[in-house]
Order: structure tokens, then C-alpha cells, then sequence
């Protein structure tokens, strides 16, 4: 069997944004002004620091979390490693390519969850206002300051040393009165810093960045920016609404906003997750039904024993191929009830699979999700909610 | 073929048969009866490929020997409507089958016999009789808590299995994972060695709408592993025959609870009517309804955030420490419908445990009901 990466589904991912995946059932007071205050607490390197700190002899290397074989992904690099230009999501064959005594650490969730419900569990201390993104960064409104605490930078600082006392790690934090710029603050003097853009100064500061920096905007949009002359937050803001609608379509209205250091989200306490999933990228495309059957096996293995951990109950499954051309194919199963045990999902997995085969091409990535989740906010929850009620006997 | 057949006896034999007959066929000849003409006798057979029911029928006369297959629900309908007491002409010509009653006539495009399918049954090596009544009985005990849920396909039907206990029974039962039904009967001759088999859900629900109208006979019961032929009426009767669900039933004897110390007795009559008053509020599908057990006394409710609050007290003899318990009132009342007696016991253990429902311990079935959070 080749090796399998440990590209953890994209929701596990260190930093990783999960706003498609969630919905909100509590909110904050959705702020018109600058008289909010959010801050954005996000965890240093943090699978490669809980490593670096559970294993003293990684402390002070380039440690990078995931597989090292193959098609092996970095799930998270420690600041050692990101010197050499590692990054997270990068192929660990460049990884090792960058930084040749690159130390590759297996991942270990358990002890990245163990880490991640104490920090929530310190953010709760402070507000009920919490809207967690991943495992290791959360938004937080502190409008109400139920500690009084005197300001929203105290109580910041007073996380961070929270945070620090009780799992021995580092956090970075951002405040400010909304979301976008308290995410853009918390990367701003990371490692272990803090910094704070107050009221008045948000359009300033967002627009001497240059916009790669924005949320949203990655490698091919900064591109297209730079074709069109725009480097910065600056460059962006002396456009107006009709050219961003003409250039970036239904992406003007963000831009416009972000440029101005406007966002009037609110933090969405409870986020609801609507699925569990997971996927794996081969070494080698694979297509024979034999490899196709056990990698199946391995991935709803895997993928169930996270709904375990979770506690998290399900009535849709969904399979995802990519081939070999990168197309992407899923089939999903949705029935009248939850999927019971490992045994049931395992046989929705393999008969989804089923009815794919023969595929057309090889595969380079086959991944399970379970979704319509329990308690998710939508049409038929009543009816889940009743399904529950009911215990069964088997 | 050609031959002539009273329209009662036709009618009859076709509505026997045609419910097998799906409405919906992706293969044509599957829409499709046979109709098989012998020495004074015609042989109408249908089938979905998992089931079929062959049945014979007196014919008034056969005048040229023959099999042809036609619309199975057509050749129904046009028998529903012929005058009654007419005696109907069935030929076979040139792809047409023509039907003829009175100054009726019908020509109804056909299929090759050799094209219908007919499920190889193989060796049938156990062999046993039930009377129709014990059989009918057994299914109705049993049926309502068949599993409608296709992924656990090895639960849509009746398990059937032999045991040794103080004296050698045979046991049906089934389940949905929320209720489970039993019905014990002592093991028929020529049953030992049997076996374990599921019968699926639409074979049970052919076969009794079958037995229904051979209630005082007995019914012939061959099987093996993979397939079971029920025979009813002797001679020139029906035959059902079936696949077996390919599957494991789940071992249900460990969800049978022995150990359930509180006892409530009542009435199954006023308790199913009870229940069925109180849930009339229920807005969910499930309908939880609250039992609130106390000294002689059960305290039946329902409260809906939609539609106010439902309460009803049902006498009951009752003897243990007060408790709540919460079932579906669907599931309840499909037990209690089932008892035939001015007693039904129920044998609680807490709010979180299996419930024995039965008409007393001598009773052949036995139900299991899992509670509900309320």
C-alpha cells in the first residue's frame, strides 16, 4: 500500500477559513461603526509548536507537520522551517527541497484538539462572543468586556497569557472593531505579538498593504491586480465601484469595502459544522477496483474515527474522486436517518464508489465527507431532532 | 393458445398475482403475466424477479395448448370491467393476444413465453407445514416492525429460525431497530436443521394477502438457504415463491430485556385509545407521548409548542416507584393493536431502556420497544 499523506481535510487544516461549512445560530450586534471591539487570536505555528513542545528535541528546528512521502503535504511549518520559505499546503517534496534537515513530525490531533479546547476554553472566560475558524484561531467580540478588563487590548494581552500559563504555547493577537481588520492585525507582528488598529486608523492601515494580503486575494487575483496596476490597499481604493464591478464582478462589492477597512460581519458565536470529512492525495494515481476498494477502506477508517471523536451524526455521505486531469467527480447519498457505526458508512463509501466504477481515468485523490449533520440549522431539523429523541436498539 | 375461462375465476386469479407485478419496469416483459394453457386447466404466473406467484385456474375449456405473456395490470383492468358471469375467450395469434367477453373484444400485444423470466428454485431441502391461520397470525404479530430502511437491507423482512430451547421452537421475528416483534411457535415437523432465512417485506405482504383466502388449509413451506416456496390450496392453488434476503440478521435475543423489575398492567383497548387521543396534538412525526406512571395509574401526555398541551389518565395496576417514560404513540399503538386480551403487560426497567410489552408470559409474541427522550 503506498504511503498516505496525512493531508487532513481542509477544515483541519492549520488557518484554514471554514466559512463554507459552517452557519451561525448566535450572533453578535452587527456593528454599522467602529464601536465594536473584536479581537482575532491566532495560534503561532501551532501543530508544529505542539510538537516542538511535547518533543524537546525538535525545539529550535525546522519542524514541519504532515507526510514526507510521496505526495505529502505540510500541514504546518514551525518559524525554524518557514525561514527556508516552508510553508503550510506546500508539497512536502519542495518542503524538503527548501530545507533539506527539514524534521517531518506525523500529525497528532489528538494533542492539537486537547490544546484547542483549552484556548477556547480561555476565550470563553472572556466572552460568550466566540467564532471559532479552526482548531487554532477564533474570533472574539469583547464589546461587553464582562470582565472588565478596561479595554479590548488588555483583555487581548490577558488571553495570550492565559493562553501561554495553561498549554505553554504562543498566540498572536489583532484588535480591532471588526473582523477583517483584527485578522489582518493578528498577522502583523507574529510570531507571539499583538497589534492594534484603532478607530480611525483602519482605512490607513489597510490601504499600505499590499493586497496580497487581503483575504480573498491570492496568487492569481494579486496578479490580475498587478496587471491592472493595483499593489496595494491604496491602489484599490482610488477606484471606484463601477470599475471593481467591471473588473472583478461580484468580487467589487468585498474589495470596495475591504479597502476601506470596512466589514460589518458579525461574530457568529456557536458555529454550527456541517460536515466531517477527510481526503487523500496518492502517491500514485490509482485506478485498478482492488486499490480503489482498500483506499476506501483506509479513508472511511480515518474519516470515522474524526465523526467518533466528534460525536457527530450524520445522514449524507459524499464521495470525491479528482482524476488524473484534476476534474473532480463526487457523489453524495443522503438517507432517511443517521449513519449508524463505521460498518454503515464504511458500505455507503464503497457502494458510492461502486457505481463509479469502472472509472474513466485514474484518480490522484479519493475523500469521504458525512454532512447534514444533526442539530444543523435547516429544512427537515425538527424532524432530525424527533429521529434522535427516539433511541434505538441496535 | 386459445381457451375460455369464467371472468370470476380470471379475475380473481389476476388480482392475486398482479400486485407482484411492479408498476414501473425498466425490462418490458416484467409488466407482463403468463398465461400458460394445459389440459383443462390455465397456469397464471407473474413475477419481479425476486418473487413470483404462479396460480392455477380452472378453465371452462382449452381448445388449443399454448403460453403467451401480456400486460399483467391491462389484462387486470379489462377483467374488472367485463360483464359479470361472462365467460371470456383468451387466443393467441400473431403477437396479439385477443380477449373476448360478450360483444367486448380486446387485442393486447404479447411477449414471447420463452422470454419470461421464472426463478430457479433450486433444492428446497427443509419441508414443513403451517396452518394458514398460524402463519397469517405469525405475519401479523410481526410485520409492522419491518425495517423500511433500504441500507439495512438485512432488516426488511421476517427472520425466520429454529431453536432449541426447553422444547424446540420456531421463531420469527422483526425489527426497525426501534421496536422489535417475536412470534414463537413450537417447531413444525420436518423444520429441524432449518436454516437461518429472511423473508423480504413484499413476499410477507403477497403472502398474506394469499393466505387470506385459504385461512382454513394449510400452507406447504419449502426452503433453502437462498430461497423459500410457499404453497397454499393443494392442488391447483398458488404458489409464492421467493429469494431470501442475502444478509445476517442481528443476534436480537441480547436486546430482549430479562431483568425489567417494574411491572404495569392495563387495558390495551383504553391505553391505545389514549394514546391515540393525546397524540392527536403531536406536531412531529415521531409523536412522543409521556407516560407518567404512578400507583395505579398511567398519566398519558403530549405537549406541543404549536398546539397547547394533551393529558389523559388511564387506569392500570402499578406497583413500583413513580417514574416518566416517553414511547412514539405510533409505535405504541401498533403493539398494542396486537393484543387481543383485556390485559397487557409492560415491563420497564427506566426511561432509557428496552420495554417488554407483552399479553402475559404465556403469550407466543413478545415486542420490544425502545423509549424516546421526552
Amino acid at each position: 500500500m503506498s504511503d498516505y499523506p496525512a493531508a487532513e481535510g481542509e477544515e483541519e487544516s492549520e488557518g484554514a477559513e471554514a466559512d463554507a461549512s459552517v452557519t451561525d445560530a448566535a450572533t453578535s450586534a452587527e456593528g454599522t461603526d467602529a464601536s465594536r471591539k473584536i479581537i482575532h487570536i491566532d495560534m503561532d505555528a501551532f501543530f508544529a509548536s505542539v510538537e516542538q513542545r511535547d518533543n524537546p528535541e525538535l525545539r529550535g528546528k525546522p519542524v514541519a507537520v504532515g507526510g514526507s512521502a510521496g505526495r505529502g503535504v505540510v500541514a504546518a511549518a514551525s518559524y525554524e522551517a518557514r525561514k527556508f520559505g516552508v510553508r503550510s499546503a506546500m508539497p512536502s517534496v519542495t518542503a524538503r527541497r527548501l530545507c533539506p534537515d527539514l524534521i517531518f513530525c506525523k500529525s497528532r490531533f489528538d494533542a492539537y484538539r486537547e490544546a484547542s479546547d483549552i484556548i477556547r476554553g480561555i476565550f470563553r472566560d472572556h466572552t460568550p462572543l466566540v467564532e471559532p475558524l479552526s482548531l487554532d484561531e477564533a474570533y472574539l467580540d469583547v464589546t461587553a468586556d464582562p470582565r472588565q478588563l478596561g479595554s479590548a487590548t488588555r483583555i487581548a494581552q490577558a488571553i495570550r497569557r492565559e493562553i501561554f500559563a495553561a498549554t505553554g504555547l504562543t498566540a498572536s493577537a489583532g484588535v480591532s472593531y471588526n473582523k477583517f481588520l483584527a485578522k489582518l492585525a493578528s498577522d502583523e507582528n507574529k510570531p507571539n505579538g499583538i497589534c492594534v488598529i484603532r478607530p480611525g486608523d483602519g482605512a490607513a492601515f489597510v490601504q499600505s498593504l499590499p493586497v496580497r494580503r487581503f483575504h480573498g486575494v491570492g496568487p492569481k487575483g494579486a496578479e490580475k491586480m498587478a496587471r491592472l496596476g493595483i499593489e496595494t490597499g491604496a491602489d484599490l481604493a482610488a477606484k471606484d465601484m463601477v470599475w471593481l464591478r467591471a473588473n472583478f464582478g461580484s468580487f467589487a462589492d468585498y474589495l470596495y469595502e475591504a479597502a476601506r477597512g470596512i466589514d460589518l460581519r458579525p461574530v457568529r458565536a456557536n458555529r454550527i459544522r456541517k460536515s466531517f470529512g477527510g481526503e487523500r492525495t496518492f502517491s500514485e494515481d490509482i485506478s485498478s477496483p482492488p486499490e480503489l476498494r482498500e483506499t476506501m477502506d483506509r479513508i472511511a477508517d480515518i474519516v470515522w474515527e474524526r465523526i467518533e471523536r466528534n460525536g457527530a451524526k450524520g445522514r449524507t455521505v459524499t464521495l470525491k474522486l479528482k482524476y488524473n486531469d484534476f476534474q473532480i467527480a463526487t457523489r453524495a447519498r443522503s438517507l432517511p436517518r443517521n449513519v449508524i457505526d463505521k460498518a454503515d458508512f464504511s458500505q455507503i463509501g464503497h457502494s458510492l464508489l461502486e457505481e463509479v466504477m469502472p472509472l474513466p481515468m485514474p484518480i490522484r485523490l479519493m475523500g469521504l465527507t458525512l454532512s447534514n449533520l444533526q442539530g444543523a440549522p435547516k429544512g427537515g431539523r425538527k424532524e432530525r431532532r424527533d429521529a434522535e429523541a427516539q433511541l434505538t436498539l441496535f | 393458445m386459445k381457451a375460455t375461462i369464467e371472468r370470476a375465476t380470471l379475475l380473481r386469479c389476476l388480482s392475486h398475482v398482479q400486485s407482484v407485478v411492479e408498476r414501473r419496469n425498466t425490462i418490458p416483459i416484467l409488466s407482463n403475466v403468463l398465461i400458460d394453457a394445459g389440459e383443462g386447466a390455465l397456469k397464471v404466473m407473474a413475477t419481479d424477479l425476486d418473487l413470483q406467484v404462479v396460480e392455477n385456474m380452472a378453465a371452462a375449456s382449452v381448445d388449443a395448448p399454448g403460453a403467451i405473456t401480456v400486460s399483467a395490470h391491462l389484462l387486470f383492468d379489462i377483467a374488472r370491467k367485463l360483464p359479470e358471469g361472462s365467460q371470456v375467450s383468451l387466443e393467441a395469434a400473431e403477437n396479439r393476444m385477443t380477449v373476448k367477453a360478450g360483444r367486448s373484444r380486446f387485442s393486447l400485444p404479447t411477449l414471447p413465453r420463452d422470454d419470461f423470466p421464472v426463478i430457479v428454485e433450486g433444492d428446497l431441502p427443509t419441508s414443513f407445514e403451517l396452518p394458514a391461520k398460524v402463519l397469517a397470525e405469525l405475519i401479523d404479530r410481526t410485520r409492522f416492525a419491518i425495517s423500511t430502511e433500504e441500507t439495512r437491507y438485512y432488516l426488511n423482512g421476517i427472520f425466520l429460525h429454529v431453536s432449541e430451547e426447553d422444547r424446540p421452537v420456531l421463531k420469527a421475528a422483526a425489527t426497525d431497530g426501534h421496536r422489535l416483534a417475536r412470534f414463537t411457535l413450537p417447531r413444525p415437523d420436518g423444520a429441524e436443521g432449518m436454516p437461518d432465512v429472511i423473508v423480504p417485506r413484499k413476499a410477507v405482504a403477497e403472502l398474506r394477502k394469499l393466505l387470506e383466502e385459504a385461512l382454513d388449509g394449510n400452507v406447504q413451506i419449502d426452503l433453502s438457504a437462498s430461497k423459500i416456496r410457499f404453497t397454499m390450496g393443494g392442488e391447483g392453488g398458488v404458489v409464492l415463491t421467493s429469494k431470501l434476503i442475502d444478509g445476517t440478521f442481528p443476534d436480537y435475543s441480547r436486546v430482549i430485556p430479562t431483568g425489567n423489575d417494574k411491572l404495569l398492567k392495563l387495558d390495551p383497548k383504553s391505553f391505545y385509545e389514549g394514546v391515540d387521543r393525546v397524540a392527536t396534538i403531536a406536531t412531529e412525526k415521531t409523536r412522543a407521548v409521556k407516560m407518567g406512571l404512578e400507583a395505579d395509574k398511567v398519566v398519558l401526555s403530549v405537549t406541543s409548542p404549536d398546539n397547547g398541551t394533551a393529558a389523559e389518565e388511564v387506569p392500570a395496576q402499578y406497583a413500583s416507584e413513580a417514574f416518566e417514560i416517553g414511547f412514539n404513540a405510533n409505535y405504541l399503538k401498533d403493539i398494542l393493536g396486537q393484543i387481543d386480551s383485556d390485559t397487557v403487560e409492560l415491563h420497564l426497567a427506566d426511561a432509557g431502556a428496552p420495554t417488554l410489552i407483552r399479553q402475559d408470559d404465556k403469550s407466543a409474541a413478545l415486542y420490544v420497544l425502545m423509549p424516546m427522550r421526552v
